[in-house]
């Protein structure tokens, strides 16, 4: 299925004026990629596909939310986990509570990765736990906290290399996925525990139009893997709103390959696998 | 001359002849090289170092909109898709695996293509799946040069074969052949030899 780039354009210019909508800010190879699934997967041509988003609501809903999803997975990246764990957590643990902000949380195994950090670490309690995306599909399925068994029991690789490597298990002893998840292998499910699935509030934001919708403060933000979908100049705008967002000398965490370039790269400042806030006077 | 741009794909049993090629190239090999090879996804660093003590260039997994430079060696991190965006930087993404792979070297090669056009070199090394065929098609149909692996040599015959079914690629070479085919590719692109 060939796109040209005039047909890129159209689309986005069709779904902008009908829509609340922006992509013209969203990196192209990827974009186009999805748009090219959508047409296969709706048998549809493109001149079909514009005329139907100008004209019926539903569908262009239903083709944002396909546009627009994105994959994750209980504690990716294990080493974030464990920097998190033994260098971010620590210096925020004696604050009287803990906002953290997880922005495009997608269907939800980050922010309940989290909580179950948090647990662990005694620090449940005092923390308000955020998560937000574009997509109310993700939203809703981020409630529901039920997973595929088939597509995510690899993932609790991860969960050994953060909470089961051979010092933590030496410390607290080991630590059993039964706790936080029933798994029912017969009906391919994980299932998040209830008393978790309490905890966190979910709702959807759009990191290119809406400001901070909480009107508070955040110890902690993190962001991984969305930024690779926006250009430089969104990425920006995402940056200012991150930075105005955060308390003095608190974090942001993005994705491994993601990086800060432009001018929130000084007042943003690297230190390994994550941001720290600079303090300004 | 000097916008070509190099491309290896491959899986289960590339990673030695990746080795091979990345050692024997020369100090002096400017054109950047983009390899996307699937590997496990949890198994995450170490790739990248262990072939930089083999390679006499550097090899990068890149960033979310690096450029790409001449003289680096770029590698796909493992668990993103790698594209190549329209100035000549990378672009990242965790869309759902392609073909069963996340690096896929379908994205890969086909976004390369796109921008790169007739200076994209393709290589499609040994490999267990049929990810990578459509996109070695796709660097043919815009006029890049195609070079499949002999799979008589490959320990797992099934990606060469697999592109050999979809398309005719301008050469199939041994791994010692496809070495000295990018040294003097090189060269003439760069010292006019």
């Amino acid at each position: 299925m060939d796109i040209t780039d005039d047909e890129i354009l159209k689309l986005v210019e069709t779904v902008k004026v009908t829509s609340k909508y922006d992509f013209s800010d969203y990196t192209e190879k990827s974009f186009r990629r999805r748009i090219e699934k959508v047409v296969t997967d709706n048998k549809l041509s493109v001149d079909d596909l514009l005329k139907r988003l100008k004209t019926d609501k539903t569908f262009l809903e239903k083709i944002v939310r396909d546009i627009t999803v994105n994959t994750t997975e209980l504690l990716r990246d294990p080493n974030v986990w464990i920097t998190l764990r033994d260098k971010i957590l620590p210096e925020l643990k004696n604050k009287e509570s803990i906002n953290i902000w997880h922005a495009g949380c997608s269907s939800g195994q980050e922010v309940y990765s989290m909580l179950i950090m948090l647990n662990e670490l005694g620090l449940y309690d005092k923390t308000n736990v955020f998560g937000t995306d574009l997509n109310t599909d993700m939203i809703e399925e981020s409630k529901r906290a039920i997973y595929k068994y088939q597509f995510n029991a690899i993932y609790f690789e991860n969960f050994d290399a953060v909470f089961n490597s051979t010092e933590e298990v030496a410390k607290r002893g080991k630590l059993s996925y039964d706790k936080y998840f029933t798994i029912d292998k017969n009906k391919d499910l994980i299932i998040v525990k209830d008393f978790l699935k309490k905890k966190p509030f979910f709702r959807t934001h759009d990191l290119v139009n809406d400001d901070n919708v909480f009107g508070i403060f955040f110890d902690l933000i993190i962001c991984r893997n969305v930024l690779i979908y926006f250009n430089n100049k969104l990425q920006n705008r995402v940056f200012d709103l991150f930075h105005r967002s955060l308390f003095p000398d608190s974090f942001l965490i993005i994705g491994m390959h993601e990086s800060i370039l432009g001018p929130f790269s000084t007042r943003l400042e690297k230190r390994g696998l994550y941001y720290k806030k600079r303090h300004e006077y | 001359m000097k916008n070509k741009i190099i491309l290896i794909g491959g899986s289960a049993g590339s990673f030695s002849v990746v080795t091979q090629i990345l050692t024997e190239l020369p100090k002096n090999f400017r054109i950047p090289i983009v390899l996307c090879l699937h590997r496990l996804k949890h198994v995450r660093s170490g790739f990248a170092e262990a072939l930089s003590l083999k390679s006499s260039n550097p090899v990068i997994e890149p960033y979310d909109k690096d450029r790409i430079e001449e003289g680096k060696i770029y590698i796909a991190p493992a668990n993103y898709h790698l594209y190549i965006e329209a100035h000549k930087h990378f672009a990242l993404s965790t869309e759902d695996s392609i073909n069963h792979s996340r690096p896929s070297i379908d994205v890969t090669f086909v976004s390369t293509a796109s921008v790169y056009k007739e200076n994209v070199i393709a290589i499609i090394l040994s490999g267990a799946n049929n990810d990578g065929a459509y996109g070695i098609k796709r660097v043919k149909d815009l006029g890049g040069i195609t070079i499949v692996q002999n799979p008589e040599e490959c320990q797992v015959s099934t990606m060469p074969v697999s592109s050999i079914r979809i398309m005719k690629p301008d050469f199939i070479l041994s791994s010692t052949e496809i070495i000295k085919y990018l040294i003097d590719i090189n060269n003439k692109a760069f010292f006019g030899k």
